[in-house]
Order: structure tokens, then C-alpha cells, then sequence
């Protein structure tokens, strides 16, 4: 059967019900520092990354100008050019219209879940398609309780600390599927890093850099594994 | 709304896009090998490690702690999900083990 928006969007639920209450907490700080419903949600519109967007609204409390937030935003956020250039893989003779519509609704969150569905699924048009499902799923949700939670204000009405493990519940299933005998390595690894770049070093750079370090030794590695299985044959050859 | 809020919001969206689309507009159409090709398949599974094993042994107050919540509810999460391939549920049923050990420990 054909795969498509409706499926991704589908898959994309887990994730939708992992940041409702962040966007939810989001709205409300941004009214915090002086942002106003609008602005709050418009934030969540167009630039859709949580971190950053919890950075700003408080570096907007503190009165910083719009360049030292777009230097920061564009820090933490670097992060993101590792993700699409990984998803370029699945995406080959795709035209550029759908890839930027993509490429808006990049996470964390949508590009693990996309890298893990997409596999398994064989031509780039539906792949795209699934794609999009998956990431409207969360940006929908993301917008919208960033406005719910800005118009509410400071009323807390969901007391349920289930939703602050929704995303790691969310991560920890997709590594059933994603963590093979061949790259279970890599994830020890980055998963190590992880928490000491996390313990040494301030805001997110433990995620970029524990991915760079893991992915470059792990994929050196698997170079020269096949390396010596070439040269192996080479020597029966002889 | 006021204007400066407004370019703020501007340039930040530019700068989170400008991260995102670029390797679509440069690399879209080229061939990946080798070292490149592994190295961008790996990357979705350091950056699930990376997600997850922090948040599972690092506390909020950036102390490791083995007995928490945490860490109880992703490997009661990871031991169903083994068994169970329902991405919906396993993640309803972490979110509900999560608030039981919050509420033990």
C-alpha cells in the first residue's frame, strides 16, 4: 500500500503529545517577559525550535538586541544543518519546493522519528510525502499550544508529570528499531560523550559535538573494516 | 506588535531556516560515498543516544543518580517496546510509568 501525508502525520502523534505541554510552558514565559499572544505564537510559527525559542524570550526579557539572539538562535541551532544533510539521503530527485517545505519542520524529535519510518519505506515521492505528515504533525502541535499557552497565561490546568517523559519514552522506543549489532558501538559512544559534554560544557553543544565525534569514529571504523575485508580477498587472490 | 520584537523573531527564523535548508539547496542530487555516506547514516542513532542516555542518569541539578525516575520508566519503556512494536502505546505506557515512579521515589 501507498504511504503518504496521512501516515506520517499519524506517526507523528507521540511527538505532538511531547511538546504540547513544552509549547504549552513556552506560551506562558513568552507572555512572561513582555511578549504579547501573537508574538508568542508568531515565534512559534516561524522559527519552531524549542531551545532557542526559550533562550530568546528570555534574552528578550533581559533587553538584548535582535543580533546577539540571532547569533545565539544560529548556535544552537547548528545542529540542524547535521540532521538535513543526513535526511538528504532519503530525498534523492526530490525538487527543491517539497525540500524547503522539509526542511521548515526539522527537529530532534521529527528527524529521529523520519530517519527510523523512512528506511522502510522504498521511493522518494512517498518518502517526502511521509515526511511532511510527520513534521506538520509536530509543528501543528507546537504552534498551537504556544498560542493556548500564551492566551492562558499563567493558569496551570494539566497536572500530569507523565507528559515531562513523552519525548524520551518516544526516543527510547525508537532505539528498539534503530540499534542494530553494527552500530550499537556508535550509540555507546555517543550516548558517553553525551554525558560528559553534557556535565563539562553549557546549553546544547554536548549534542552536536558527542554526534559529530560518535558518527566520524564510527563511520572511520567502518572504513576500515572494509578495508581489510578487501585486502583479505586480495591476499587469497595471490 | 512591537517592531523590534518582530525583527527578532525575523532574524531568528532566518537563522534556524538558513541551518536547515542549506544542505538541502548545496548537496541535493549528490552522490554520498564512503566516509560521507556511513558518517550520515550514523547520525540518526548518536543523536538518539545522545537524546536519551543524558536525560536518563544526569538529575536536574546535573549530579548522576542511578535510582531515579527517570531512568526506572526508559528501561521499563525499553523492555516492552522489545516486545511490544506499537510506537503509540509503549509511549503512553512510559508516560504513565514515568508519573508512577515520580510518584514512589
Amino acid at each position: 500500500m501507498q504511504k503518504g501525508f496521512l501516515y506520517g502525520l499519524k506517526q507523528s502523534v507521540p511527538i505532538g503529545i511531547g511538546y504540547a505541554p513544552v509549547a504549552l510552558t513556552f506560551g506562558i514565559l513568552a507572555i512572561q517577559n513582555g511578549l504579547t499572544v501573537m508574538e508568542s505564537g508568531l515565534m512559534s510559527l516561524l522559527v519552531f525550535a524549542g531551545a532557542s525559542q526559550f533562550i530568546a524570550i528570555q534574552l528578550i526579557g533581559q533587553g538584548a538586541t535582535a543580533w546577539i539572539i540571532g547569533v545565539t538562535t544560529l548556535i544552537v541551532n547548528l545542529r540542524h544543518i547535521v540532521m538535513s544533510f543526513s535526511m538528504l539521503r532519503f530525498f534523492p530527485k526530490i525538487g527543491l519546493g517539497k525540500l524547503a517545505i522539509i526542511a521548515h519542520g526539522i527537529t530532534d524529535e521529527s528527524f529521529v522519528l523520519s530517519s527510523n519510518i523512512l528506511q522502510g519505506i522504498s521511493t522518494p515521492e512517498e518518502r517526502s510525502k511521509v515526511a511532511m505528515g510527520i513534521n506538520f504533525g509536530a509543528y501543528f502541535s507546537w504552534v498551537l499550544f504556544s498560542f493556548v499557552g500564551a492566551y492562558i497565561g499563567n493558569v496551570l490546568v494539566i497536572n500530569f508529570s507523565g507528559f515531562d517523559f513523552a519525548l524520551l519514552a518516544l526516543f527510547i522506543v525508537l532505539t528498539v528499531s534503530t540499534v542494530t549489532k553494527d552500530n550499537l558501538p556508535v550509540y555507546i559512544l555517543a550516548g558517553f560523550l553525551a554525558i560528559i559534554l553534557r556535565l563539562a560544557l553549557p546549553g546544547k553543544w554536548y549534542l552536536l559535538l558527542s554526534v559529530i565525534a560518535a558518527a566520524a569514529l564510527g563511520s572511520l571504523l567502518r572504513m576500515r573494516k572494509i578495508e581489510n575485508a578487501v585486502e583479505e580477498e586480495k591476499s587469497y587472490e595471490s | 506588535m512591537n517592531p523590534d520584537i518582530i525583527l527578532i523573531i525575523l532574524v531568528m527564523a532566518a537563522a534556524t531556516y538558513g541551518a536547515r535548508a542549506l544542505p538541502f539547496l548545496l548537496f541535493r542530487n549528490k552522490q554520498m560515498r564512503g566516509f560521507v555516506k556511513s558518517f550520515v547514516e550514523l547520525v540518526p542513532v548518536a543523536l538518539l543516544a545522545a537524546l536519551v542516555i543524558p536525560e536518563l542518569f544526569i538529575t536536574a541539578d546535573n549530579g548522576l543518580e542511578l535510582i531515579n525516575p527517570f531512568l526506572l520508566a526508559g528501561i521499563s519503556t525499553f523492555l516492552l517496546a522489545r516486545k511490544l512494536p506499537n510506537l503509540f502505546v509503549c509511549v503512553l505506557f512510559g508516560m504513565i510509568a514515568y508519573w508512577g515512579f515520580a510518584k514512589i521515589i
